[in-house]
């Protein structure tokens, strides 16, 4: 059974590892994924989890932006995660407070795409480890009245992002594989978010202490 | 029915296959078509008439009836559910050599599906917006959720012969390549049969697609051809060369019948829907019309 822990916002914080099998199997919490170069990254272990579309809508990660806006994805994802409880990575908070900061740049709305939020490990547009499992990573598709749908207005946007927001990362603009030319991707990387009520990691597998 | 569309000469039955083939023809000829396949099968009597049925024709959007049945596949397996949502995007890769191209606005009937770009919309929305205003962008993510391969092996399945599924629709650098999907007479109208006499998967898939096709806005065609009462269940298709239609004529008492009128024309020619209309009444008049 899971063992939640009160988050401060009002999310629980769960611990992956402690979720049913179904969910397990759709999060991998603290595996590793491999990316699409070959480097092995480890999953995010804890997440916040959501009970209901209203709770998504009203719960905000940044004043600008709600739960809501991070869990829309469709038919692609896995199955246990299209209806409630939803999951996501206590490092999506990060994410929201970076486009916070975009928004009050670009002084008008940011739209975060279908599937553009988070997506588990198991859905089937990912293919590998993406940020986007991580909660750390938003396709942009639409700022203010603006659809990113050139790589004109694509290419002005990721330059503010790069100004504001020196380590995130922004997808390459054109057709190729890999790249993007219909919305705008920024990521902050594979990070992974401990809060302060998670238990922690189990000591027996990391024997290291400290003096 | 129309009064355009109103005969003036007797019309053969369906049994006098040379003579409605003249009928056809003649048709044809003052219309100023290149090229018209007709097929009229009658659920009621199970009498057949196929003219140049076995002709392959670009199949425009008639395709989206075979993507229907696709659909249909894949919720009836459970791959799907008619509420599954669907990420509206207007990207998709051509079937060359899968190049990225977009669905673009002005040559899409319908511009709701458009106006969801980047939100999502229920599968059921998407099949509803393919057929009913035959939405390009709708067809494609339908078919990009489902498959090319999936919607193909469903038709294999029916042992569906005569039409054939290539690509998304508005692949321009697959239709300069001459990949294109194509059908013919034959192929729809035993398509249409399949869910007129409701043996596509099961009763309920079948009234399901029926009730879509049923809903078509675009009715210049073969109901224009009919008299008031008709109901038809048809899909249109038209591009700059072709003008099709293919449906199942609903008629008070009556057990309905499959029309499929399929044209080729020059990019000038004009006159196209009420050819399909003038077809549409011919098969209505050789099937119950002057004995009515």
């Amino acid at each position: 059974m899971t063992q939640p822990v009160v988050a401060s916002f009002g999310l629980r914080l769960v611990d992956g590892r402690r979720l049913d099998q179904p969910y397990r199997n759709a999060l991998l919490p603290g595996e590793v994924l491999i990316d699409h170069v070959g480097q092995a990254r480890l999953l995010p272990r804890y997440f916040y989890e959501i009970d209901s579309w209203a709770q998504a809508r009203d719960t905000r990660l940044a004043p600008h932006f709600a739960v809501s806006e991070f869990i829309h994805t469709d038919v692609r994802e896995a199955e246990p995660l299209r209806v409630f409880p939803r999951y996501i990575p206590c490092a999506t908070a990060l994410l929201a407070i970076a486009l916070e900061q975009f928004r009050n740049e670009v002084g008008t709305h940011v739209f975060i795409g279908a599937n553009g939020g988070y997506c588990s490990p198991r859905h089937t547009r990912l293919g590998g480890a993406s940020p986007h499992s991580w909660g750390t990573a938003a396709n942009i598709y639409r700022v203010g009245d603006t659809y990113l749908d050139n790589h004109e207005v694509i290419a002005r946007y990721a330059r503010i992002v790069a100004e504001l927001l020196p380590t995130a990362w922004t997808r390459p603009l054109g057709p190729e594989d890999q790249w993007t030319d219909d919305h705008l991707h920024m990521d902050l990387g594979y990070v992974v978010s401990v809060p302060r009520e998670a238990a922690g990691e189990n000591h027996f597998a990391y024997p290291i202490a400290l003096e | 029915m129309t009064s355009r569309a109103r005969a003036t000469h007797p019309v053969p039955p369906l049994h006098a296959t040379s003579e409605l083939h003249a009928c056809f023809a003649e048709l044809q000829t003052k219309a100023g078509a290149r090229a018209m396949a007709v097929s009229i099968i009658d659920l009621e009597t199970g009498a057949e008439f196929h003219c140049h049925a076995d002709r392959w024709f670009h199949a425009a959007s008639t395709i989206k009836v075979a993507i229907l049945l696709g659909v249909f596949g894949a919720i009836v397996r459970g791959d799907l559910l008619p509420q599954s949502r669907v990420h509206v995007r207007n990207r998709f890769l051509s079937a060359v050599d899968a190049t990225p191209f977009r669905v673009q606005l002005d040559r899409d009937a319908n511009r709701d599906v458009h106006r969801e770009v980047g939100r999502t919309l229920r599968v059921s929305e998407l099949a509803d917006a393919m057929i009913t205003t035959s939405s390009n962008l709708a067809t494609n993510l339908l078919l990009d959720i489902v498959g090319l391969d999936a919607v193909q092996h469903t038709l294999d399945a029916f042992a569906l012969e005569g039409i054939e599924l290539r690509r998304g629709v508005e692949d321009e650098k697959a239709f300069e390549h001459d990949i294109n999907n194509r059908v013919t007479a034959r192929g729809l109208a035993s398509l249409l049969r399949l869910i007129g006499e409701e043996r596509a998967f099961n009763v309920s898939a079948s009234r399901q697609m029926l009730a879509i096709l049923s809903a078509q806005q675009f009715n210049a065609g073969i109901p224009a051809g009919l008299p008031r009462g008709a109901r038809v269940a048809h899909k249109t298709g038209d591009i700059s060369t072709v003008a099709h239609d293919a449906g199942l004529v609903y008629l008070p008492g009556r057990t309905p019948y499959v029309l499929v009128v399929l044209t080729e024309w020059d990019a000038s020619t004009q006159g196209r829907s009420s050819t399909l209309a003038a077809a549409s009444q011919l098969a209505y008049r050789a099937l119950v019309g002057d004995r009515a």
